[in-house]
């Protein structure tokens, strides 16, 4: 790790703020004129259903209706997806669930625009709607995409394999073999800002600008040329600051962005899409709910010796993150690969299948899958110690993945890249008073405490994986840096500019970081994975290495010292030992434009090639992980069945916080989320419609739900990240879940594998086992 | 229907026209440009909308424009400015607490009609007046350490 850091590893305030907490900030909703057409859609009335006519010549002749159209309007391919172009843009003689247009309207007003929409006549044949993988994967199921190239497999998408050793035998030989059924339910992402797309057609070009708050600007640009019948270099696509995303707005943005860019085309203005919070809850993308069976061997010393596992996912109606080639399906994959958590584990066999249903498509959710992964290792673990009488953390130390040991999929550990689990189950374990007992009181409210841990591979493997920007140093001595990645809260722009004004010497507030649009800055990649701090911080340290190599070498004559003895610091450049020779940088900038040494420059960054065998599973699909652990006290009143969480004291790897108090800001929202999954949040379907559309009646955690949630930075550095870094983004998000369960169990001496841990459920459960 | 309604808004007085069913959140955002309020959910559940009327907090989006006629109105826009921030945004600013910024008007103003009444709250107190106001991203930590810096500062 670098020492003497100037910029690095300071809590710097985020760029951004301000501007947002003084009502400034503008976001995509905050564009919209008095002029542009307001979009509405026809959803399917039935999830899954053959259309069988429409009639929309009644909202055509409405005044003020600028277009309605139907699959047959469309100017170019009537199909999209991240993966697999298999979601059309409006459905297409079938419905697949309750998110499917079956028509589009664009009117003067929203007034307007409803108004036609209810003159739609359409005349369904409806089918046998699936929420459940289980039931659609039947035999006798009826087909949900029967011209998908997948049909032949049913309604099974993929199947992910992982075999390593001698399963078999490991079984045979266990001293103790734990079993067990999971279930991890459909949740939203619930990002506050709703999806919303501007899109412009752009007469100077022929082309179309979309305007839309989304994760992956080059994505879409891809995904949706072909929609448009645009070359890609005609379709510009950006993104002002996000209000939020988690996952989701990297394909909840192609739905509106679809809708909004062929009413455009084909009205020749510009049209805006804005879905209301109940569309959001029923159309847009979801975390996939995954029904888990774990089987666990282990020694009665309490070595795991192998671990065999069946992960049935819900890929709801179409493909998004998951795709044809096995193994690449982002979700599908992980939970296969991290089916052993964080331990070391000689011998395994995972099998992870991903089902079409008429439930909302899942997609990515902060964690790709690994939370429900590591939801069952941690229970299971966790049921080891209290078969062995083991203390659940030490039976974790003596199993977790070390330096040279390899994970059930081939890749070797390294310290190089940072292994601080061991640190954060330590901190952890200090921090909350693991040894001392929790109080208990005579009343109905039982207390209970547990722990979990997690690791996580940052970056995403298998897709497109690397990363440019562009940068620009101007003749003040300020430095413009262009990226693709988009400002969704995690704080992208302000630990871009700490970076790369560490690397160039200047001042912080010298650094401006432009984000999300194609029109301004090369791919660096799509914002997920917790991949940006490590992809695009390296190759923006890349173009900032080129242009000090170019002002250094420039700087050598006049200054007459060897370009390594200079250093640039605060907008000076001197030779190093001699702070009498500090000139202003900006005089020499200013030379160096005018004697032709090129001021801009392209970074680029690649990890190491990642890999991962569709045969078996093992490859070195990540080159780093972060990691954490976290331990959580809670109360259950048994007479309600309410869990109110106590105390939360989490611990995070990270590698090197380049901004402590955002990594801090990344881990107390995780963990609010992962609680939120653990004990209250479920998408309720019934026969593909959503029974619970509304922060009323779904909920997610509000401020009297959580506790103080306590974090502990811990840095292991990454040899390959930019100052030692992992990326944090999404993992904190995943050990909160099975800590809760773990401490219920604790509490109540109840096991309970399925979540949300309700109030409803947990009673349930109590008066079942009589212990009310 | 239309009806002819007088407010002070941000401290200056304000006569409009406006459709008898028209909901203040649209007022502000679409006829007046004050964008700075945040419509989240619409259905009064999350808190993002968050104006303050006579000093109480209220959802924007589940208020009729008519109804302030007569009152004073409090947005985002008229609490600070990014050159003159008012203490309670630069305490959030400064405890770390905005992350996608989405819910920050509203708990911001929230926070406002709280520390008015009550200077000095307790923990729980915050909690009681925020309990409104959802944020996903941010736990919720930063933002009683900023209600709290704030009141520090009063
Ligand atoms: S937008 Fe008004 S309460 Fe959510
Ligand atoms: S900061 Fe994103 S919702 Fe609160």
């Amino acid at each position: 790790m670098k020492k003497g850091l100037r910029i690095v590893g300071r809590s710097v305030a985020r760029a951004e703020a301000l501007a947002k907490a003084t009502g400034r900030a503008r976001y995509t909703s905050d564009f919209k004129r008095g002029d542009m057409l307001v979009a509405k859609a026809l959803w399917a009335k039935y999830p899954h259903a053959l259309i069988k006519s429409i009639d929309t010549s009644a909202a055509e002749q409405l005044a003020g209706v600028a277009a309605v159209m139907t699959a047959k309007d469309l100017p170019g391919r009537n199909g999209y997806g991240i993966m697999v172009p298999d979601k059309p843009v409006i459905a297409d003689g079938k419905t697949r669930y309750e998110g499917d247009p079956v028509a589009l309207v664009a009117a003067v007003t929203e007034e307007i625009a409803t108004k036609a929409l209810e003159l739609i006549k359409v005349e369904y044949e409806v089918l046998t709607a699936y929420d459940d993988p289980r039931e659609a994967m039947k035999d006798d199921a009826v087909l949900i995409h029967p011209n998908h190239p997948a049909a032949d497999k049913g309604n099974l998408l993929t199947v992910v394999k992982l075999d390593r050793g001698d399963v078999e035998k490991a079984f045979r030989e266990a001293d103790i073999v734990i079993e067990n059924y999971y279930e991890t339910p459909m949740v939203e992402h619930c990002y506050l800002e709703p999806d919303i797309c501007i899109a412009e057609p752009d007469d100077l070009t022929g082309g179309l600008h979309l305007i839309c708050a989304q994760q992956a600007v080059y994505a879409t640009k891809r995904c949706l040329a072909p929609v448009f019948n645009l070359p890609h270099h005609k379709v510009r696509v950006s993104s002002p600051i996000v209000g939020g995303g988690f996952g989701g707005k990297e394909d909840s943005s192609l739905d509106v962005a679809a809708v909004a860019g062929v009413l455009a085309l084909k009205t020749k203005k510009t049209v805006c899409f804005e879905l209301t919070r109940e569309e959001v809850f029923r159309t847009t993308g979801k975390r996939h709910a995954t029904y888990i069976k774990h089987r666990m061997a282990a020694t009665k010393e309490g070595k795991i010796t192998a671990v065999d596992v069946e992960t049935v996912l819900n890929k709801g109606a179409y493909t998004s993150m998951g795709g044809l080639r096995e193994p690449a399906h982002a979700v599908t994959m992980r939970t296969a690969a991290y089916a052993a958590g964080v331990y070391a584990v000689a011998s395994a066999k995972a099998r992870s299948y991903s089902v079409f249903t008429n439930t909302p498509y899942s997609c990515a959710f902060r964690g790709f899958g690994v939370p429900q992964a590591i939801f069952a290792v941690e229970c299971q673990i966790d049921e080891l110690a209290r078969r062995l009488n083991m203390d659940p953390i030490e039976l974790r130390r003596k199993n977790i993945l070390r330096d040279g040991d390899h994970t059930i999929y081939g890749q070797v550990m390294k310290e190089s890249r940072g292994l601080g689990l061991e640190e954060c189950m330590d901190k952890v374990r200090d921090s909350i008073g693991w040894d001392k007992p929790l109080a208990q009181s005579a009343g109905p409210v039982k207390r209970g405490r547990g722990f979990a841990v997690f690791m996580y591979g940052t970056g995403i493997p298998l897709l497109f994986e690397g990363a440019s920007c562009f940068a620009v140093l101007n003749n003040d001595a300020t430095l413009n840096v262009n990226i693709a990645s988009t400002e969704m809260g995690q704080g992208v722009m302000t630990v871009m500019a700490q970076m790369a004004a560490e690397a160039l010497g200047l001042n912080y507030e010298d650094v401006l970081v432009s984000f999300s649009d194609t029109g301004r800055a090369p791919d660096s990649g799509p914002t997920v994975g917790s991949r940006s701090t490590v992809m695009v911080g390296n190759a923006v340290l890349d173009a900032c290495r080129q242009l000090k190599d170019r002002l250094l070498a420039f700087a050598a004559k006049p200054f007459k010292a060897d370009p390594r003895d200079l250093a640039i610091e605060g907008g000076k450049i001197f030779v190093v030992g001699k702070p009498e020779t500090a000139e202003s940088l900006a005089a020499l900038i200013a030379k160096a434009y005018a004697s032709q040494v090129p001021l801009a420059a392209t970074g680029v960054w690649y990890p190491p090639q990642p890999s991962f065998r569709a045969e078996d599973g093992q490859g070195e699909p990540m080159h780093a992980y972060a990691f954490g652990a976290h331990a959580i006290e809670i109360s259950v009143d048994t007479e309600t069945g309410v869990i109110t969480v106590d105390r939360s004291v989490f611990a995070c790897d990270v590698g090197k916080a380049i901004n402590p108090a955002a990594v801090e800001g990344q881990m107390e929202g995780g963990a609010a989320q992962g609680i939120g999954w653990g004990v209250m949040e479920e998408q309720v379907m019934e026969n593909g419609v959503m029974q619970n559309a509304a922060f009323h009646n779904y909920m997610i955690p509000t401020i009297k739900d959580l506790p103080d949630l306590e974090s502990i930075i811990v840095e292991h550095p990454n040899e390959l990240g930019p100052f030692g870094s992992k990326g944090i983004g999404e993992p904190p998000i995943i050990p909160a879940a099975p800590a809760i369960r773990n401490a219920v169990w604790d509490a109540l001496g109840i096991k309970m594998n399925a979540i949300p841990l309700t109030a409803r459920t947990v009673l349930a459960e109590i008066q079942k086992n009589g212990k009310a | 229907m239309a009806v002819d309604i007088k407010f002070i808004l941000n401290d200056k007085p304000v006569e409009l026209q406006v459709e008898a069913q028209e909901i203040l959140v649209d007022t502000l955002r679409e006829r007046l440009g004050l964008t700075g309020t945040k419509k989240a959910c619409g259905t009064g559940d999350c808190g993002a909308c968050t104006v303050l009327v006579d000093g109480e907090a209220v959802r924007s989006c589940i208020l009729l424009t008519a109804s302030v006629d007569g009152k004073k109105v409090l947005t985002i826009e008229g609490l600070g400015t990014v050159e003159n921030p008012h203490p309670i945004q630069q305490a959030f600013v400064d405890a770390g607490a905005v992350q996608c910024g989405y819910c920050t008007p509203g708990m911001v103003l929230t926070a406002k009609a709280l520390l008015d009444k009550c200077p000095n709250p307790t923990t729980e107190q915050i909690k009681e007046a925020l309990a409104g106001n959802l944020c996903r991203c941010t736990g919720y930590t930063k933002i009683i350490k900023a209600v709290k810096a704030a009141a520090k500062k009063n």
